[in-house]
């Protein structure tokens, strides 16, 4: 394994152990910002789309092991967001993109995504309108994801983080 | 031709790897209920949970205070309650006594804390610090003085994952306490609902609604949860009841698993999902 990826990796544990214990206090009628998409959204722009694709599937092979949930919707969900936040590791643009609001941008399109093909593949509820299964299960979470995701931007290393 | 695919491959690799990974990702969807892949988890959440105790444990120290209060106005209810049930209960003993009954009924309860929850709305799953070790299997009930929290899913030495109610995976046959009307409840990713209810039964906002004895998982009452509503389905013959959980799932995090085993002959004959062994 390269070496690049063991720090996200650790960092993955430590968000992991906040996501199981911390976040369920601030959450909003049962929506909780994911720290891991924001962390995983980070190294992706800052490396390139495929260390973000692998990254998203090591994080969602290990979320789905660990949590006990349906082994292979995180990968899955988290693998489409890698790619998704792999298209702004544009080189020129990295830093603009790490530095700028738009990073809270890119983790609500990409919470978005995440939180919907999570959902949607775990378990469809036909009953529920696509928009409103949209709303509830992707734009919400996404929205409040990108919000903490804020944090990033002011307490992001001046170094580099590799 | 080598460098037709070398510039194929260095024009789209991205996407290539990206189906790759799709495709490997799917193909472990079919790796669920593979033993192997069973036991790996048992390993990887056992780890995992052995740490977030002990990060559950130093939050937990804050709460214990605000906890501390609350759980003595409930002691000194229940106080009042046992003595009450303590009349009826002798009184229960002398008329069966008459009748030459007994009661034979003991439900095992395995206390355990929730270590770690999981945020997804749809698998909402618990870890508890309590596992094989404690007697606790896959399969068994969990619950807290409210009511039923959800299932154990999984289990290593120390630790189990439990579906909650809000887990899209847990399906119950429950029924209504008072007018004894059964039906099948599942989280539909925002509410606990009874489906497929004929719009002739009789259910009505307020009534509670409790474990069905025809469940093959949990076969015991426990209460579950309260009709909020029936929902307004204009065409079809069946309505769907909206329940609200009598658990607050955030809240919880000192629970019991009961130590209940159904009937293994009754299981493989009405093939439950859960191999109990």
């Amino acid at each position: 394994m390269r070496s690049d990826y063991i720090l996200p990796i650790f960092l993955f544990f430590v968000l992991l152990l906040l996501q199981s214990t911390l976040v369920n206090l601030i959450s909003i009628s049962g929506i909780v910002p994911d720290l891991i998409l924001i962390l995983l959204v980070y190294y992706s722009i800052k490396n390139n789309q495929i260390f973000g694709m692998v990254l998203g599937f090591i994080f969602g092979l290990l979320f789905d092991l660990i949590t006990g949930s349906l082994l292979g919707s995180s990968i899955i969900s988290k693998t489409v967001c890698g790619f998704t936040a792999g298209y702004f590791s544009n080189e020129n643009k990295r830093e603009l993109y790490l530095n700028s609001y738009a990073f809270p941008l890119i983790v609500l399109l990409c919470g978005i995504i995440d939180s919907f093909v999570y959902s949607f593949f775990s378990s469809s509820n036909l009953n529920s309108s696509f928009v409103f299964l949209m709303m509830q299960q992707g734009v919400f979470p996404g929205v409040y994801t990108a919000g903490i995701s804020l944090i990033v931007l002011f307490f992001r290393p001046k170094r580099s983080m590799r | 031709m080598f460098r037709f695919i070398s510039n194929i491959w260095g024009n789209f690799k991205e996407y290539f790897i990206l189906a790759f990974l799709l495709i490997l990702g799917l193909v472990l969807v079919s790796f669920n209920q593979k033993p192997g892949v069973k036991t790996v988890r048992a390993m990887a959440f056992g780890t995992f949970a052995s740490v977030s105790s002990l990060v559950n444990d130093v939050i937990g120290i804050s709460q214990i205070k605000t906890e501390n209060s609350q759980l003595k106005e409930k002691n000194a209810e229940l106080m009042l309650q046992l003595n009450k049930l303590r009349e009826f209960g002798i009184e229960n003993e002398e008329l069966k006594g008459l009748l030459k009954l007994k009661d034979t009924v003991k439900y095992p309860l395995i206390p355990a804390t929730i270590v770690a929850k999981s945020f997804s709305t749809s698998q909402n799953t618990v870890t508890l610090h309590g596992g094989n070790s404690s007697g606790i299997k896959p399969g068994m009930p969990v619950i807290n003085d409210q009511g039923l929290i959800g299932i154990v899913y999984s289990t290593s030495d120390d630790y189990s994952i439990a579906r909650t109610l809000r887990n899209r995976d847990l399906k119950l046959t429950v029924k209504d306490e008072r007018s004894r009307i059964d039906g099948i409840m599942k989280w539909n990713g925002d509410d606990l609902v009874m489906v497929d209810v004929p719009k002739t039964y009789d259910i009505k906002p307020g009534d509670r609604i409790i474990t069905s004895e025809l469940s093959s998982l949990i076969s015991i009452p426990v209460p579950i949860g309260v009709v909020m509503e029936l929902s307004k389905v204009e065409t079809g013959i069946f309505n769907e009841v909206r329940v609200k959980p009598l658990v607050n799932f955030a809240k919880a995090a000192n629970v019991y698993v009961i130590g209940i085993i159904e009937s293994k002959q009754k299981n493989q004959l009405e093939l439950n999902f859960f191999n109990r062994k």
